[in-house]
């Protein structure tokens, strides 16, 4: 065997030497000594166009609501869920149950009094002819005053009972005009052009007064109704363009405008209310009560320095950002304005524009602390 | 003047590296043993960090919220807000839960924090990627460790969030990842049943007659409607004014709201002395038998090692070597083997362990104790190899 | 040390049992040798006859029961060892020849050579270089980077031989040290010995069977049932080819 070039112990150092360098890297770099990675980001001069978001449900802004005035029962409901209906159309009926005997009933009653007034008009013909006579005996002094008086008092007696017969014949009048009335508002009628939204009551359910059968809305009635947070609704006003994605279609925004907003907000979920219109009006009303989430632009701001939200961190009692100065941390301190939804956040004092601030860290920051800018930590992007 | 023990490294090196590197893997296994011990009290220390709290208002007579459950007013953030030395007090609801995201199902602790943007008590402190909540609703930050990247579309009870951003290291006491939401969507999915309870809710209220009174047209739908909703949260998170002490507040707000206080150091006790309790004693214990199974497995090999010399031993003492020559010999094998293993030891152990489920955190201190550990034992086994070397018969190097 | 000194080996009325009672063996029943500094007799008896236990005892690996023993004009035995340390004994006054080469595997052969002077503190440079004068004198020191595996049987024993002279002690014990060895080989060994001998005064005692040397010694002791004769050899040591 011919000498080696080397000794054998260069040949087993040279193996050991990366497992001595692999536990250096490995005390040195990982573990708790090592330094926090981080990512930074410049400060920039933009102009934010803040934006607000809600959620809320769609409504029908006018929701009329038809049913009797009277205790009733249907007898039928002419359309359903989803039937468009003209102003005027009939769309339920009630049931006249004993409507028509009561008609009849009443003519009856006045047919009958009919018969007694003119039993009481003979017998207070009667009457005056009889005081009439006694008179003309009075006057001839062939019969005493107190018969005369008598007769005239039995004449006066027949003829207020015929009054009273004919005030009565009356009164069963109007009332028999209201039963016919009554008997004509049997049919139930939409106000407006619109679509049955739901169907409360089917034939043969007694309804009282006042109890609705049918809701009818407006096609072009829909609106959201959407709330937004009292602390971050800064700039909701009326007239402002919105966009409504609804639930059941999250891929399509739909136009719309801020109609209103409520006078009354929210106290106990903090909350401002405002009603959401679709401008254009949408063809077929999204279901009532779907749920809705809306998005209100505000006009940009003028520009100032801004910075991503991930930066701001809080220490010392004050919010503020980590600046990377000549490589090491300094906590500065820093006021900030508006917000926009991608994270934007005005900075009004404490920075300038080009300064580097971290943005994301893998670990806690101290001042002075050491620290390696990396592209990026979490793996991968969307 | 040559080293025994170094020639006889040299010449089996292959048999003693890949010996040290068993022993290593052996070594590595306690080490990160270990590291999961530790990393079980950090995720209950990492949790009360991340609140970014010095007290938790919570139920009176609970160790909630994290122990146990505590429920409180969604406003009572108000009166706690308004006593003197409070810097901030913000709302946070907590609840463990299964969520669900593209066909796989995961453990989160889906966390409601107030509004007030970052640095708002709750907030993340920090991410590593992307940005915190903007919108009110339907977005989620969410920890690395639940796999989830930005964009994605979680479910939780029934609504989509979007994830913005990602942070690293926020996990509940049990290692869960935390999913931060706005308030009011936490309040919704930890209070709101599922669909077949409301209904049958809905048809309980429904049958009863006090509610389907014909006078009373439409009282039924505000039953209905009130039982659907929910105005709890589990705690408030309150930051103390500079200059304040944590422990005279807690008594302020105790005497006027009468609601719980737990300060920083009690909830530090009620997590770890509490909560994982069990758990790292579960890992203690099994930790000590794995260093004594350790043991036990390097003194056996450093005994073949030596035994498998024996031949070797008898000429060098048949031929005059020292006793005390052929003990170094041993001694410095043995610890040589230690040294190497235990840098293999350490090596795995720093590169598997972040590829466990739950945290592994390896101390430096832990480290230099298992290296002297490994020392000592590799002294000791090597004693036992010593005494039956010294014991060998030089007359069995002269046969027949 | 190493230096001869005078006295060589003396042996009086060597005795060794083993065991006790009934089932005791006298392997030695009263041994006398002699042999002068500078001499090189040859030990001859079967197997069995009691003469690896005269080398060990000689050698001072196991305890006599009885006699005397002096190496190198030192008494070792009278009865009870002189020598408080054994070890020490074998590396300063005995080097050792075996039947099998014992070579410390994972020792290069040069080392193997120099392990007891290092190891008894003698300087590097002169050990190394009387190694290998003597792996020279033996014939093998173009192996002497080798280690001992990748030697034939015969080159290691060669080693083996050198490794006993190295510390140039007083006294070589050479169990059957050219058993393996061809006639040509064997007789250079013998030369080598010879050579040491005349050299160092050393005193060499050879226990042997092999044919091949048994007519170069002047002396020979036979050994039978424990017990010597003496008688003169041939002393034919024909010069190397």
């Amino acid at each position: 065997m011919t000498r080696r070039p080397l000794p054998r112990s260069w040949f087993v150092a040279a193996a050991l030497l990366p497992l001595v360098l692999l536990l250096a890297y490995v005390a040195l770099r990982a573990g708790p000594l090592a330094p926090v990675e981080v990512t930074v980001a410049p400060v920039r001069s933009s102009a934010l166009a803040p934006a607000l978001f809600g959620i809320g449900t769609v409504e029908a802004r006018h929701r009329h609501r038809i049913g009797p005035t009277l205790a009733g029962r249907l007898a039928s409901v002419e359309v359903d869920v989803g039937d468009a209906v003209a102003r005027g159309q009939v769309v339920a009926r009630l049931d006249p149950l004993d409507l028509d005997d009561r008609i009849r009933a009443a003519a009856s009653a006045i047919d009958r009094l009919r018969a007694e007034r003119l039993q009481a008009q003979s017998r207070a013909r009667t009457a005056r002819s009889q005081a009439d006579r006694f008179e003309t005996l009075r006057q001839r002094q062939l019969v005493a005053e107190d018969a005369a008086q008598a007769r005239r008092e039995d004449a006066a007696a027949a003829e207020a009972s015929l009054a009273a017969l004919a005030a009565e014949q009356a009164r069963l009048q109007a009332e028999l005009d209201a039963l016919r009335s009554q008997r004509q508002n049997l049919a139930l009628v939409s106000p407006i052009d619109g679509l049955v939204i739901s169907r409360l009551a089917d034939a043969g359910t007694p309804l009282v007064a006042g109890q609705a059968a049918l809701d009818i809305m407006a096609t072009d009635g829909a609106w959201v109704h959407a709330r937004f947070d009292q602390a971050t609704a800064i700039g909701l006003a009326r007239g402002l363009p919105a966009e409504v994605t609804l639930r059941s279609a999250p891929g399509t925004v739909l136009p719309a405008r801020v109609a209103r907003i409520e006078p009354v907000a929210d106290a106990v979920t903090e909350e401002l209310l405002a009603k959401i219109a679709f401008e254009p009006s949408l063809a077929t009303p999204p279901p009532i009560g779907e749920l809705a989430q809306v998005t209100v632009r505000l006009a940009a701001l003028p520009a100032t320095q801004v910075i991503d939200n991930a930066s701001i961190f809080h220490g010392e009692g004050k919010t503020g950002v980590w600046r990377i100065v000549d490589g090491d941390l300094a906590w500065t301190p820093v006021e900030l304005g508006r917000t926009d939804l991608d994270g934007g956040v005005q900075v009004l004092e404490g920075l300038a524009e080009g300064d580097s601030v971290v943005l994301h860290a893998a670990g806690p920051l101290r001042p002075g602390g050491k620290v390696t800018v990396v592209d990026h930590l979490a793996g991968r992007q969307p | 003047m040559i080293s025994l023990a170094g020639r006889d490294i040299l010449h089996a090196w292959g048999k003693f590296v890949f010996t040290g590197v068993g022993l290593g893997l052996l070594i590595g296994v306690t080490l990160t043993m270990a590291g999961v011990y530790r990393g079980m009290v950090d995720d209950a220390r990492v949790l009360l960090d991340n609140s970014g709290a010095d007290l938790w208002v919570v139920q009176q007579d609970t160790l909630g919220p994290y122990a146990e459950p505590s429920s409180i007013a969604d406003d009572a953030w108000r009166s706690v807000r308004l006593l003197p030395g409070v810097a901030e007090a913000a709302n946070i609801s907590y609840l463990t839960m299964q969520v669900a995201h593209d066909g796989r199902d995961f453990r989160a602790l889906v966390t409601g924090i107030a509004d007030g943007g970052p640095g708002t008590p709750g907030w993340p402190l920090r991410l590593v990627a992307g940005r915190h909540l903007t919108r009110g609703h339907y977005e989620v930050v969410a920890d690395e460790a639940s796999g989830l990247s930005l964009g994605d579309r979680v479910r939780i009870r029934r609504i989509d969030y979007r994830v913005v951003g990602l942070t690293r290291r926020m996990v509940s006491s049990g290692g869960d990842p935390m999913l931060f939401v706005a308030f009011r969507d936490a309040q919704q999915a930890q209070f709101q049943k599922d669909n077949d309870a409301l209904l049958a809710q809905r048809r309980r209220t429904a049958q009863d007659p006090a509610f389907d009174r014909p006078g009373a047209y439409g009282l039924r739908d505000a039953v209905i409607a009130s039982q659907a909703s929910s105005h709890q949260a589990n705690a408030v998170l309150v930051r103390v004014e500079a200059g304040t002490a944590p422990a005279e507040l807690a008594e302020r707000i105790r005497r006027w709201t009468h609601l719980g206080v737990h300060d920083r150091t009690q909830m530090d006790a009620i997590l770890v002395g509490k909560l994982i309790a069990t758990s790292s004693r579960q890992i203690g214990m099994f930790l000590v038998i794995l260093a004594v199974v350790s043991a036990a497995v390097v003194a056996f090999i450093i005994y073949t090692l030596t035994m498998g010399k024996v031949r070797e031993i008898a000429v060098l003492k048949l031929i005059g070597t020292r006793d005390r020559t052929i003990a170094g010999m041993i001694l410095q094998q043995a610890i040589a083997l230690g040294l190497i293993g235990f840098a293999v030891g350490k090596i795995v152990a720093t590169f598997w362990g972040p590829h466990f489920p739950k945290y592994v955190l390896l101390l430096p201190q832990d480290a230099l104790a298992g290296l002297g550990a490994v020392v000592v034992i590799c002294t000791l086994s090597s004693l036992v190899a010593i005494h039956a070397a010294l014991k060998v018969d030089p007359a069995e190097a002269i046969g027949g | 040390m190493a230096e001869a000194l005078p006295g060589g080996i003396v042996v009086e009325g060597l005795r060794k049992r083993y065991g006790h009672g009934d089932t005791a063996v006298d392997a030695l029943r009263g041994v006398d040798m002699r042999v002068a500094p500078g001499e090189v007799v040859g030990l001859v008896g079967p197997s069995g006859s009691g003469k690896t236990t005269l080398l060990k005892c000689l050698g001072a690996v196991i305890e006599p029961t009885a006699g005397r023993m002096t190496i190198g004009d030192r008494l070792t035995y009278d009865g009870r060892w002189k020598i408080r340390d054994l070890r020490a004994l074998r590396r300063d006054l005995i080097g050792f020849v075996f039947q099998a080469p014992y070579l410390i595997p994972f020792l290069d052969v040069t080392d193997n050579v120099a392990l007891l002077p290092m190891l008894a503190g003698v300087p590097n440079a002169e050990t190394r270089r009387r190694a290998l004068e003597l792996l020279h004198a033996l014939q093998v020191s173009h192996r002497a980077k080798a280690m001992p595996s990748q030697l034939s049987g015969g080159e290691q024993q060669r080693v083996a031989i050198a490794r006993g002279l190295v510390n140039r002690p007083p006294v070589i014990l050479a169990d059957e040290p050219t058993a393996p060895l061809d006639s040509e080989r064997a007789l250079a060994v013998i030369r080598i010995l010879n050579a040491m001998a005349a050299q160092f005064q050393t005193a060499i005692i050879v226990v042997t069977h092999d044919e091949k040397i048994i007519p170069t010694f002047r002396r020979i002791y036979h050994i039978r049932d424990g017990v010597t004769h003496e008688e003169a050899g041939e002393g034919r040591l024909p010069p190397p080819a």
